[in-house]
């Protein structure tokens, strides 16, 4: 009997490294789709996450330690995923502006995007305007994200937005967020979305892909 | 009045004159201000402010004090091993902390073998001539006088990075204890070397940013299982000699108020109202137990409104100078958005709404 898909998803939420690495290998054992095991195991698991997270009922540990188990999970997936020929059907670029170093924030968002099953690339820190449009035209992604923790590198964030808008081979929604973007800065600088913590930002980011 | 007496009758809620004063700048800020009027340097700045307190020492335990190799280098960044293990990008020519790249001190293992060792071997990095000197100085001129370093929390960043700091508060608790316990006793030990030296400090000033706009970084159940003990124990050394204990964080704290009154901490510094803290809130809940030192917004010192910035000044200076506990700082630093004749308003505007 393979273990219920409710067990992987508790394990995950609760940042269980080991169970969630056991649980997933006895799924794939059991035969069940990879695709399936991703999608009604970790995804839900991340989601509960967020929630959470977003009510203080978790903190950063807990957040990372649950996204650690997911990537761990994903990797023993990896090459079934590749051998079913299943991709992910979004793909998001992220990255911290330039001039600004600042990331545990853009980490949690790259994981919660992973974890509701985008394919995330990460730029790192410090990203000129530049190489997010050259990212942008090279992985065709649905939506980039911007992180900013400083307000003299919000000019850069605006930068970037106008880039990646005057551009016609960049056909993605962008995401903006960081602690000192409001809603209403996103809006002035022309980005499609805006979350306030890395809960948030996966319904966001899921309402923009499905408009 | 003096400075050092504003500062200690603050600390027992007893009347002063005008509220203690200080603040901090970015270098950028500085250096625009000298562009468009301002004389000197930050000591400049300060002077006309008025502030009452003087830095003696800086205390951040390093495993390798004075290590420094360049490993890389491009225009703008230089990559280095500093005196932590750690190997960091730094800017050239401007501020900024550095981004960590990677950390030597990346598990368990390396901290017992390597860092652990060298960090209790390593020599008291602190000067103490020059300050014995600051504090022989700061005495004639009346200021209140502090030692200032790092505590846990940050000590952890520096060494072992976020990431792996903030995993391993959950699967790596006594490692994490362990870092914490000895850098707390490194620092005072290096403290007590000072007062052995002569000096007689007003109290300490300890860096540790534990939270961000939303929340502390970890639960409060974890702060008061891994870090508030050594919290606790700076307290009791400071009460213990006599001196004051003004605990420095980021971000929103409202959820361990309680516990770091508990610990023993006497003032918090800077508030940040960006993340949602506001004395105007917590000065009558908590002002008794605790002093309050800042929450001037500076988004609102950025829109270089004198009348935003008026409103926010007296509002929160009304609030926390009912409970005699009150001293002015921005909520953080001031950035370079804020121009230097924006700058002479806010001291202006400090001194009439700062009067008792
Ligand atoms: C930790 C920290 C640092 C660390 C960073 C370590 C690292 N690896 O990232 C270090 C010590 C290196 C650092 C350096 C500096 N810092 Co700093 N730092 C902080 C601090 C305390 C916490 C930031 C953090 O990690 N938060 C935790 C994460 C989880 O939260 P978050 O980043 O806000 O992200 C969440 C949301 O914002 C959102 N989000 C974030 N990004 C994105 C992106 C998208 C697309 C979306 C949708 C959402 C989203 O979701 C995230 C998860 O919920 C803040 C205080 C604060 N209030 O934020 C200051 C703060 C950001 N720093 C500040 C400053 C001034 C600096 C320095 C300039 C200081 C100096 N003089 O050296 C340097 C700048 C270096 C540089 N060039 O970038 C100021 C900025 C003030 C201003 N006016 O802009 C702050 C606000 C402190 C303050 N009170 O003034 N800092």
């Amino acid at each position: 009997m393979p273990p219920p898909l409710n067990d992987l998803t508790a394990a995950v939420a609760a940042g269980k490294r080991k169970d969630t690495a056991r649980l997933t290998q006895e799924l794939l054992d059991s035969g069940m789709e990879p695709q399936k095991i991703v999608e009604d195991g970790l995804v839900p698991g991340m989601a509960i996450i967020g929630e959470k997270f977003k009510n203080n009922e978790i903190f950063v540990p807990e957040m990372l330690i649950a996204a650690r188990s997911m990537k761990g999970a994903l990797a023993l997936l990896e090459p079934h995923l590749v051998e079913a020929g299943v991709k992910p059907e979004y793909t998001v670029v992220i990255g911290t502006v330039q001039g600004d170093l600042h990331d545990i924030g853009k980490n949690l968002i790259g994981m919660m995007w992973k974890g509701a099953g985008f394919e995330v690339v990460d730029l790192g820190t410090n990203v000129a305007p530049e190489t997010y449009l050259q990212a942008a035209i090279e992985h065709k992604p649905q939506i980039v994200g911007l992180s900013a923790l400083l307000t003299t590198t919000m000019p850069a964030m605006r930068e970037t937005v106008k880039l990646l808008r005057e551009s016609d081979q960049v056909d993605a929604k962008i995401m903006v967020g960081g602690a000192p973007i409001t809603p209403t800065f996103a809006e002035e600088i022309g980005a499609d979305g805006y979350a306030a913590d890395a809960g948030s930002a996966v319904e966001v980011a899921q309402g923009l892909v499905a408009a | 009045m003096t400075g050092r007496e504003r500062v200690n009758r603050m600390f027992m809620r007893q009347d002063q004159d005008r509220i203690p004063r200080h603040d901090s700048f970015w270098p950028e800020t500085i250096a625009r201000w000298q562009r468009e009027g301002l004389q000197w340097d930050q000591s400049d700045a300060l002077r006309l402010l008025g502030s009452d307190f003087q830095v003696l020492c800086w205390a951040w335990p390093a495993p390798f004090p004075g290590q420094r190799e360049v490993l890389d280098q491009d225009d703008e960044t230089e990559t280095v091993r500093d005196d932590w293990g750690g190997i960091g990008r730094f800017w050239k020519g401007r501020s900024g902390t550095p981004e960590h790249i990677g950390f030597g001190c990346d598990s368990p293992e390396a901290w017992h073998k390597t860092y652990r060792p060298a960090m209790l071997a390593a020599a008291n990095q602190i000067n103490i001539p020059l300050a014995v000197r600051r504090y022989r100085e700061a005495r004639t001129l009346g200021k209140w006088t502090y030692l200032s370093g790092v505590e846990g929390f940050e000590a952890l960043r520096r060494l072992i990075g976020d990431e792996t700091s903030l995993c391993s508060m959950i699967e790596e608790p006594e490692w994490i204890r362990d870092i914490v316990n000895v850098h707390t006793e490194i620092v005072l030990r290096w403290f007590e070397d000072l007062l052995a030296a002569g000096v007689e400090p007003d109290g300490l000033w300890i860096y540790g940013d534990m939270a961000y706009n939303h929340a502390t970084m970890c639960s409060p159940a974890m702060y008061r299982d891994l870090v508030w003990p050594s919290h606790q124990r700076i307290a009791k050394w400071a009460h213990d000699h006599n001196l004051r204990f003004i605990y420095h964080t980021d971000g929103r704290i409202s959820g361990v108020l309680d516990l770091l009154i508990e610990a023993g901490v006497d003032c918090l510094q800077p508030i940040e109202a960006k993340a949602g803290m506001d004395i105007r809130e917590f000065a009558p809940t908590h002002g008794d137990r605790l002093a309050m030192f800042g929450n001037i917004d500076v988004m609102k010192m950025t829109t270089n409104d004198q009348t935003v910035i008026e409103e926010e000044i007296r509002t929160k200076f009304a609030a926390g100078m009912a409970t005699r506990g009150y001293a002015y700082h921005s909520d953080h630093s001031v950035p370079p958005q804020v121009s230097w004749d924006t700058y002479c308003t806010i001291i202006d505007l400090v001194d009439r709404y700062g009067q008792y």
